[in-house]
């Protein structure tokens, strides 16, 4: 019996929550394969160093591979800031891979990092934005240290304005610390490299391995273990799923990587860190004419990826849901010498909602008006394309509903600390997404593209076939994501699921009826369960979808700079629910981040670049006592698909910050201009 | 490297196992053991997902050495429930909506398992004080909380029941 792959049993491949309740997940650390060796990573100590020498373990001299650029927000960037597999010549992050060693358990694999010898000359980090731009280059043949620079609508000269108003705004790093840490296993037999990861994109990873690898795409087939979360941050490729492919191929072994806490923290792709100057122009009524800003994201020390797509994508959404008819905004993405950012929850929208709601709350401030109002004077009742690219439905007839069903007006009479937002999400429609149904021996088998992680695929799916087919949802199963099932696909990220895949979902199920008919005249379901079909599509989409949203929160400040959230709401226009529960369930727990975001999280590194926040705990994940109830409404307005669907995902991380940092300003009555709000901010 | 002979009882079953001094007990039960549904989300004993229950207690297995656990009976998660049938607080975590992406999951039933086992009856802010240890990262804990409020009705109705038969 080949020991080299997994024995797993067709149930076992479906996504099913009732497996976790009883223990009997299929978490990629779960598996045990014959000769399996167990990987661990030698990480850089420093924030910069040259490397003097290097003996010992797998490292570049064995692999000199760089980091192909895939998933989310994936984009080249500058060729000589892509991340090498191994460390090469220099050392730009703490905790980069340097080298690789192999043991058959992970304690012997510990023991084995001893065996690496290295001597590092250290160097002079950059570790802030600031010193980025003060500095000459962290990476030798770069002019400077700016990594891609974008510009959003057209530059114009400042109006004469009787309000101008101008202040710089700021989001830390975070960490996405989803509960399961990253991992995969490699194994290579007969040819054929077989990955099990814990992923949001299969078809990420395998285009990243192959293009990193140099490998014959048709011998590469990457299947998603259950995945614990992930939050952005599993959406794209990183050195160690390299690292662990190579090296099954090399020893012709499985391998398996399971990533620890620290390496989370010091080496996955954090989220945020970004800062921008923004300058407002408005009339004294609170009408705002114009806006300029210039963003800065911290890219770390490679840019692939969101790091260097960031720049304009936050750019493009700094005038949120707002009519504003003038606006300029530039973004440099810049080098650091810190881990390489990522996506986390939002990816730019919650950045760029940040930066324009903490304006708009200034000048209400200025003018002396209720923020509410001062919002709703500017925004539309008919669309509107923004200056800086993005279209924007209708957007004063949903903030008049949610003032409402918020009970703002009530709420901001009785209680001094409250905070209202607004925002537009647009979700990652392009390019569309893949689905599969297979019908045999009386059920409906169904793949997707892009891999649910938490978010409950499997429910949607259920529905929309049920619908499509008459099929009863029992006879439905979603499996995990798997490269040999589906030929193409994206990814589980961007609010785009529902909305992508369930449109794909939707067309197979058509594609399917028109068979049935074709076969037999007339459609039932019976006929189909009757019959064995195998239908897949990639369904290219581009449209651009708006889901509004509102949040409303309140608090008191204690003496001692504590803040006790005592309210919480939502109001989000989510399309049309296709599951209420499981829709609820994710904005409550995007809620939960919006919270941790604006009072307990945040990265932090001291002035030689090492990592403060270095525990699960000290990054800030808030805990169940000090979380509040949340209060969800939702409005479901359909979207013009068939199925209805908008995006719903990043709502929270987008409404809730920008709604609680108001309340903490009020509640203080000191202006707050950066998220995490730490307890010395407030007793200034 | 050497190692050492422990008797433990793991969810119901004597077992005898030579284990090196250094292992952690999550890692003899996961490994050495096959029971995987204890799981490892952090190194430094803050989120709670290897929790199990040592003499009743609930303690992060990743903070405790497998030789520590000799002479002691462990309970897994795989470990609550007879044959097929749930245990009321995994009906309830299902029920009630209270996992999305399950990692930390069985975690947050044993220290609930816990908790209700001397307190059959807890407020929402006792229920939040005693999963702080636990971290979930997916559900803002709302719907885990509402879980161990229903699982506590579950177990109360069944224990009545249990009670009721043995008294026929």
């Amino acid at each position: 019996m080949n020991m080299s792959t997994v024995r797993w049993e067709d149930s076992d491949l479906a996504y099913d929550s009732s497996n976790f309740v009883r223990g009997k997940g299929h978490f990629v650390d779960d598996i045990k394969l014959q000769g399996m060796l167990f990987m661990t990573v030698l990480r850089s100590p420093y924030a910069r160093a040259r490397i003097l020498s290097l003996k010992g373990g797998m490292n570049s001299q064995d692999l000199g591979a760089k980091m192909a650029s895939v998933g989310e927000g994936a984009d080249p960037g500058a060729g000589i800031s892509i991340e090498p597999v191994f460390a090469t010549g220099f050392v730009n992050y703490v905790g980069e891979p340097v080298a690789a060693v192999f043991a058959e358990d992970r304690y012997k694999s510990t023991d084995l990092l001893e065996s690496v010898e290295v001597d590092y000359e250290p160097l002079k980090p950059v570790v802030t934005m600031d010193d980025a731009l003060a500095f000459g280059p962290i990476h030798e043949g770069m002019k400077n240290n700016i990594l891609v620079e974008a510009t959003k609508g057209d530059d114009f000269s400042d109006p004469k304005s009787p309000i101008v108003l101008e202040d710089t705004l700021e989001n830390e790093r975070v960490s996405t610390n989803p509960i399961e840490p990253r991992g995969i296993v490699a194994s290579y037999a007969d040819g054929i490299l077989n990955v099990w990861i814990s992923t949001q994109s299969v078809h990420s990873i395998k285009e990243g391995l192959v293009e990193s690898l140099n490998l014959n795409p048709d011998n590469v087939r990457v299947m998603q273990a259950d995945t614990g979360g992930a939050f952005g941050s599993k959406g794209g490729l990183y050195p160690e799923y390299v690292m662990a492919s190579y090296a099954s191929m090399k020893y012709r072994k499985p391998v398996k990587w399971i990533e620890t806490r620290r390496e989370h923290l010091t080496s996955t792709n954090p989220g945020r860190g970004v800062r921008s100057r923004v300058k407002i122009f408005a009339e004294r009524s609170g009408k705002i004419t114009g806006m300029k800003g210039d963003v800065l994201i911290d890219a770390g020390a490679y840019g692939s990826g969101i790091a260097s797509f960031s720049a304009q994508f936050v750019a493009m959404m700094m005038t949120g849901p707002y009519s504003i008819e003038k606006a300029f905004v530039t973004g440099r993405s810049l080098l650091t010498n810190k881990v390489p950012q990522g996506p986390y929850r939002g990816a730019g929208r919650p950045e760029a909602s940040f930066f324009i709601e903490r304006m708009v709350d200034l000048l209400a401030d200025e003018v002396n008006k209720d923020p509410a109002d001062v919002r709703l004077l500017n925004t539309s009742d008919k669309p509107f394309n923004s200056p800086l690219g993005m279209k924007i439905d209708a957007a004063r007839p949903f903030f008049e509903s949610a003032i409402k069903e918020l009970e703002y007006r009530k709420e901001a009479k009785m209680t001094k600390g409250v905070g209202v937002s607004f925002f537009v999400l647009v979700p990652a429609v392009y390019p569309g997404e893949s689905a599969r149904i297979m019908v045999r021996d009386g059920r409906i088998r169904v793949w997707l593209g892009g891999n649910s992680h938490g978010q409950g695929h499997e429910d949607f799916v259920k529905k929309l076939v049920n619908e499509e087919l008459n099929v009863p949802g029992d006879l439905v199963t979603l499996y995990r994501g798997d490269t040999g099932m589906t030929k193409v696909g994206v990814g589980s990220w961007g609010s785009r699921s529902a909305i992508v895949a369930g449109a794909a979902v939707v067309s197979v199920c058509r594609k399917l009826k028109k068979d049935v008919e074709d076969d037999n005249g007339t459609y039932s379901y019976e006929l189909l369960l009757a019959g064995s079909y195998d239908e897949f599509i990639n369904e290219e989409k581009r449209m651009t979808l708006n889901s509004f949203g509102a949040n409303l929160a309140s608090v008191e400040v204690g003496k001692f700079g504590t803040v006790r959230v005592k309210k919480c709401l939502a109001y989000y226009d989510v399309g049309r629910a296709l599951n209420k529960e499981m829709v609820i369930g994710q904005i409550q727990g995007g809620m939960a981040q919006g919270i941790g975001q604006t009072l307990h999280e945040g990265l932090f590194y001291n002035e030689d670049g090492q990592l403060i926040t270095s525990s699960i705990s000290d990054a800030g994940v808030p805990l169940a006592e000090d979380l509040p109830n949340f209060g969800v409404k939702i409005a479901e307005n359909r979207s013009a698909l068939p199925h209805g669907a908008k995006g719903v995902g990043e709502s929270p991380t987008i409404g809730v910050p920008t709604a609680l940092i108001r309340a903490i300003e009020k509640a203080s009555g000191l202006r707050l201009r950066k998220t995490p709000v730490t307890a010395e901010d407030l007793m200034q | 490297m050497s190692t050492t002979k422990i008797k433990t009882r793991i969810n119901g079953k004597q077992i005898e196992s030579e284990v090196e001094p250094r292992k952690l007990l999550v890692h003899f039960l996961r490994e050495d053991l096959g029971l995987t549904g204890t799981h490892i989300g952090c190194d430094t004993s803050n989120c709670g997902a290897c929790t199990v229950l040592v003499d009743g207690k609930a303690i992060k297995s990743c903070t405790m050495l497998a030789v520590q656990a000799d002479g002691k009976e462990v309970t897994s998660i795989e470990g609550i429930s007879k044959d097929d049938e749930l245990h009321p607080l995994q009906k309830a975590f299902l029920e009630k909506h209270g996992l999305q992406c399950g990692y930390c999951t069985s975690g947050m039933i044993l220290t609930s398992l816990w908790l209700l086992r001397k307190n059959k009856n807890p407020t929402e802010e006792e229920i939040r004080k005693s999963l702080s240890g636990n971290l979930c990262r997916c559900t803002g804990y709302q719907r885990i909380v509402e879980s161990v409020m229903y699982g506590a009705q579950l177990m109360i109705e069944k224990e009545a029941e249990e009670h009721e038969m043995v008294m026929r």
